[in-house]
């Protein structure tokens, strides 16, 4: 493998890492999405993340794999009493991959550039209250919003928003990306592979490897292959999670999970028929066991949920995911007092995606069940963004929701759920993330989680784990998917990790 | 030939731009607002009447300009180029090890037809059809590599080490190779069997010629001209098969770059990618045309 690497580099002609930056070797990472683009900042897909975002680009603040906010290209920040303005003290002594200086200038330009609103972020409307981004100095950065918002940190954080640029090289920021991450892009084969190298000028702790490549499979039982035969060093998730018992068993092999922000839902279009009446969507919620539909489809690795919500949320309400518990009798009463006695017929329109074709036909029988008569269509992602996501053209559909505190959504009137609630709901979120104390902040977001619970706006089913495989000698891979980074700053072979990268939850 | 080529173009523009699932949207995700998505389409050139799309695209073909992907960024020239060092070899390959393995078993089924050891041939090369090259492809994968790891599972190192890169293709390409192989023995055989009941090749043998030596000096030429015109359609088929093979064994070429373009709404790139197979498939068939003259050298004289 470490044969590959290099002829890779010596092809594309870049920079080879010199041994002095790292305790040497080549890791080879399968997934199974390629990223489309190079370019976090116009394009949305999670596989662009995965590989750049903490890796190559940093933020001022960041995410560890706990989920937790923490101060990265900042060395400290304030907030003013009224929530409105935020300092950021700038770290010195960074300079990005190619040897530019970082200063308080690029950040507040990188920042500027996502605000803008033309800018073409995917992310930009969680930005779009911000009034004004400005360097005073050359190490200080003042952020001024035109309305308190406690989640903009985390936002910051989470979001290709949050990246920091180097505006000498933001014109090749699709072919030749810089940042001031431990690693920087080396080379990549479209829709094959994309290769990191060590960033010889990282600011921080050196990191260990000298080239991480991510390679892509669009057929999983190739890459489960792979790294049986040791073609590949770890799968980042795997795409199946009843695969993971080939690995659960053998001793050269780790399988490391942790929760993710995803919310795998049975989506209700609560316009479509049957769907607008309440009492509907409740039996459809008692109708679905959704500890049964976490064992097969995620193999128990993850958290039944009964809300919009997930464990590291703040607001996290765990008696809100027994509400519904199962139970198919009061599902059939339900549903002879909304006057379907006998039953309906509803399509069920399906995504390409494991966990979705998988529950699919559990959800089918169980509400076959009830009375109610499933059809199953399945359908190409970019079909779904359009008639699902874009045209409300659907009636049930089951997607893994992975944007992390993705509630605002329920008070989106124009979103794909129809929700009838939805400007309720906006109103409420005007309020929690207008809240300066949190206790306050969480009061209000727990009044949203019930809420739209108590209405089954949607039958949220299970928050799935992040499934890591990978080689037992490979050490500082992130616990979890709460960041849809796949932060390699700790990762090497062998050797032990230090405690507080270990209580940053990276595993050992 | 222009014709088709052109008709084609119009075919893959209007096929793919009737397509559902807008560019614009899929690159923006879920999380997108309506404006950026409409700014997005704006820039991309999306909104401008499809005339002028196809007008510019086809434009830019003509002087030899594949254009820019909008996904990706990237030239789609270097991205075919690519791509084509991979798809190119690998359908080679296979077809040699679909003629190695087609012809002999071919001719052997003819010459023993009736016989047990014919109807054996016979026997294996329907069962060979049978088998989808996904299928084969997985055996191998697992048997080879997993088991023995006598070859890499999957993947493609590159051209610098060509012994490497030839390494990689060997388990793909027997995939292909195999299935195509029943298929070529089962028109070897059906061509070579027609020319040994035929009325000359009887002379022939009265003459006191053997089977071998009348096949070689008369029925061979006549045998070919069938196989031909199987051969062009079938190096056209291992085209569409080997882009099944390369997901399979994730390697980076037309295949994956057809099948990805598809799912992003890469649409320039799927429509230079699909004219490409169309142009391919269009020179093979004039090259076959051509071959029936060397072949036959009735047809000279008749154009």
């Amino acid at each position: 493998m470490a044969f590959t690497l290099v002829v890779l580099g010596s092809v594309m002609g870049g920079p080879q890492p010199s041994g002095a930056t790292s305790s040497g070797g080549s890791l080879v990472i399968g997934s199974a999405v390629a990223p489309p683009s190079l370019d976090p900042t116009s394009n949305a897909s999670a596989a662009i993340d995965e590989v750049f975002d903490y890796n190559v680009y940093q933020h001022l603040v960041q995410l560890d794999p706990k989920g937790q906010v923490i101060p990265v290209l900042a060395t400290s920040y304030k907030v003013s009493s009224d929530g409105l303005t935020y300092t950021f003290a700038v770290r010195s002594g960074v300079t990005f991959s190619n040897g530019d200086p970082m200063t308080a200038a690029d950040v507040a330009y990188s920042l500027n550039r996502a605000v803008n609103p033309k800018s073409g972020y995917p992310y930009q409307s969680l930005v779009a209250d911000v009034s004004s981004v400005t360097a005073p100095d050359a190490s200080t950065v003042v952020v001024k919003l035109t309305h308190p918002d406690n989640q903009f940190l985390y936002n910051l954080a989470a979001y290709s928003n949050g990246m920091v640029l180097d505006p000498a090289a933001v014109a090749n920021i699709a072919t030749a990306p810089v940042g001031t991450g431990p690693y920087m892009y080396q080379s990549q084969i479209s829709n094959y592979d994309v290769v990191l190298a060590a960033n010889p000028n990282y600011w921080g702790p050196k990191p260990h490897l000298s080239t991480v490549t991510f390679r892509y499979f669009s057929s999983p039982s190739t890459m489960d292959s792979a790294l049986q035969s040791g073609q590949i060093q770890v799968i980042d998730n795997l795409d199946n999670s009843q695969n993971v018992s080939q690995f659960k068993n053998n001793s050269s092999f780790k399988v490391i999970h942790g929760p993710t922000e995803g919310k795998i839902d049975l989506t209700l279009n609560n316009t479509a028929g049957p769907l607008k009446k309440l009492k509907v969507r409740q039996a459809i919620t008692y109708a679905t066991n959704k500890q049964a539909i976490l064992k097969t489809v995620g193999a128990g690795y993850g958290t039944v949920i009964g809300s919009d919500q997930v464990p590291g949320d703040p607001w996290y309400t765990p008696s809100v995911n027994k509400a519904y518990s199962y139970n198919p009798a009061k599902a059939r009463k339900l549903l002879a007092e909304a006057g379907y006695k006998h039953g309906f017929s509803i399509t069920l329109t399906l995504p390409p995606y494991g966990y979705a074709t998988t529950a699919g036909p559990l959800i089918q029988a169980e509400l076959a069940a009830v009375g109610i008569k499933v059809t199953i269509k399945n359908i190409a992602w970019a079909l779904w963004i359009s008639k699902v996501f874009t045209d409300h053209n659907y009636q049930l559909t089951i997607i893994d929701q992975v944007e992390a505190r993705d509630i605002g959504e329920y008070g989106d009137c124009g979103y794909y759920f129809n929700y009838a609630g939805c400007k309720q709901v906006l109103a409420m979120m005007n309020k929690a993330t207008a809240a300066t104390t949190t206790a306050q902040e969480v009061a209000y977001f727990r009044a949203i989680v019930r809420k739209i619970s108590a209405d089954a706006a949607n039958n949220w089913l299970y928050n799935p784990d992040q499934l890591t495989v990978a080689d037992k000698n490979v050490v500082g891979l992130p616990g979890s998917g709460l960041t849809e980074s796949f932060n390699l700053s700790y990762v090497s072979f062998g050797g032990s990790l230090p405690k507080q990268v270990v209580s940053e939850g990276f595993a050992s | 030939m222009l014709v088709a080529l052109w008709g084609a173009s119009l075919l893959v523009f209007v096929v793919l731009n009737v397509l559902p699932g807008s560019p614009a949207q899929v690159i923006l995700g879920t999380q997108a607002t309506p404006q950026s998505v409409r700014q997005l389409t704006i820039q991309l050139g999306l909104n401008k009447s499809l005339v002028r799309q196809y007008l510019d695209w086809i434009g830019g073909l003509v002087h030899g300009d594949l254009g820019v992907s909008y996904i990706s960024h990237l030239s789609i020239g270097s991205q075919i180029a690519q791509a084509l060092s991979v798809t190119g070899p690998l359908v080679l390959f296979a077809l040699v090890i679909g003629l190695a393995i087609g012809l002999p078993l071919g001719f052997a089924g003819a010459l023993r037809n009736g016989r047990f050891s014919g109807s054996l041939i016979g026997g294996l090369s329907q069962i060979g059809m049978a088998v989808p090259s996904v299928v084969a492809g997985l055996i191998l994968i697992i048997v080879l590599t997993v088991k023995l790891h006598v070859f890499p599972t999957s993947g493609f190192p590159g051209w610098s080490d060509p012994l490497q890169a030839l390494r990689a293709l060997v388990l793909p390409a027997f995939s292909l190779g195999l299935v195509e192989g029943a298929i070529l023995s089962r028109y070897v055989r059906a061509s070579i069997l027609e020319q040994l009941r035929s009325d000359y090749l009887r002379t022939a043998r009265s003459k006191g010629l053997r089977v071998g030596q009348a096949l070689r000096r008369h029925g061979f030429r006549n045998a070919a001209i069938p196989l031909v015109t199987v051969l062009g359609l079938e190096l056209a088929s291992l085209v569409v098969g080997a882009i099944v093979v390369e997901n399979v064994f994730a390697l980076p070429g037309l295949g994956l770059l057809l099948l990805d373009s598809v799912n992003n709404r890469d649409l320039i790139t799927v429509q230079d990618t699909a004219m490409l197979v169309a142009g391919t498939v269009l020179v093979l068939n004039l090259l076959v045309d051509l071959s029936y003259r060397l072949l036959d050298p009735r047809l000279k004289g008749s154009s």
